[in-house]
């Protein structure tokens, strides 16, 4: 265990700045692994729907953050 | 232009990002392509810079001077650990799908305003135009492939990029460097 891991249980796991700190971690965690997913699926043909659908968010959510806005008439590839 | 490369001038690019990875620099630029020359040590271009006194070692520590580390993007390992999460395990799997450093980097959005997740480390435009100039000198030398020299001599072509700076203040003199590659290139 590291020292920071070691401090968090010795002392309190209640500790919001060293909960928060985890929160803020996972977060970044998440956003990588969310675009190399995105990102892989597209390279595989996956349609927008599809990547919603998986996704549980809506397509135009997963469109807007990862195919970058260009107005309403940007061809969808 | 790319199927043109021979395999070392390919290895370079390659190289090129690996030595971006290792030293945490968020783009790809002529320094490193200079790096990824010098770091296949039986190379045509390592060869004749070897002679002028620069090894990989030498420019990597210049790279390292010129432009340090761009930090900020290590995901918190110590904090993950505190909620029982093993961030090396999961790098692990990652990269064995998709490859080394792909968690490294936050995704960053291209210039369409695309993201794109964090395995590629773009090109500069420098570097860029730099690859596009190996293609030049190829041409111009009528050869009908691009070596690992045809790269050297594009980053002295392009002449503006920390690549060619670090050629300069290695104190290499551009002029005879460019005549000794010509001729090894025959």
């Amino acid at each position: 265990m590291s020292d920071t891991a070691q401090l968090a249980s010795d002392a309190s796991s209640r500790d919001p700045s060293v909960g928060l700190r985890a929160v803020r971690a996972l977060r970044m965690l998440v956003e990588r692994l969310e675009a190399l997913q995105v990102e892989n699926a597209r390279e595989q043909g996956w349609s927008w729907q599809e990547i919603a659908h998986c996704l549980e968010v809506s397509r135009q959510a997963v469109h807007k953050k990862y195919a970058g806005g260009r107005g309403l008439l940007r061809r969808e590839k | 232009m790319f199927e043109r490369f021979q395999q070392e001038a390919r290895q370079a690019v390659v190289l090129a990002q690996e030595n971006a990875r290792q030293l945490r620099h968020h783009h790809i630029g002529t320094e490193h392509i200079l790096l990824g020359l010098l770091a296949q040590p039986q190379s045509l271009s390592a060869r004749v810079l070897d002679r002028h006194g620069l090894d990989h070692a030498r420019a990597m520590q210049a790279v390292a001077t010129l432009m340090p580390p761009q930090g900020g993007d290590d995901i918190d390992a110590d904090a993950l650990e505190t909620i029982g999460i093993d961030l090396s395990a999961i790098k692990e799997k990652i990269e064995a799908a998709f490859g080394p450093g792909a968690l490294d980097r936050p995704a960053r959005p291209d210039r369409k305003g695309r993201l794109f997740g964090g395995r590629h480390i773009p090109f500069t435009p420098r570097a860029k135009k730099t690859l596009e100039l190996s293609l030049r000198e190829a041409i111009h030398l009528k050869h009908n492939h691009i070596a690992d020299g045809h790269i050297l001599l594009g980053v002295l072509r392009e002449g503006e990029g920390l690549g060619a700076r670090i050629l300069a203040e290695a104190d290499i003199d551009l002029t005879t460097l460019r005549q000794e590659i010509v001729t090894e290139l025959g």
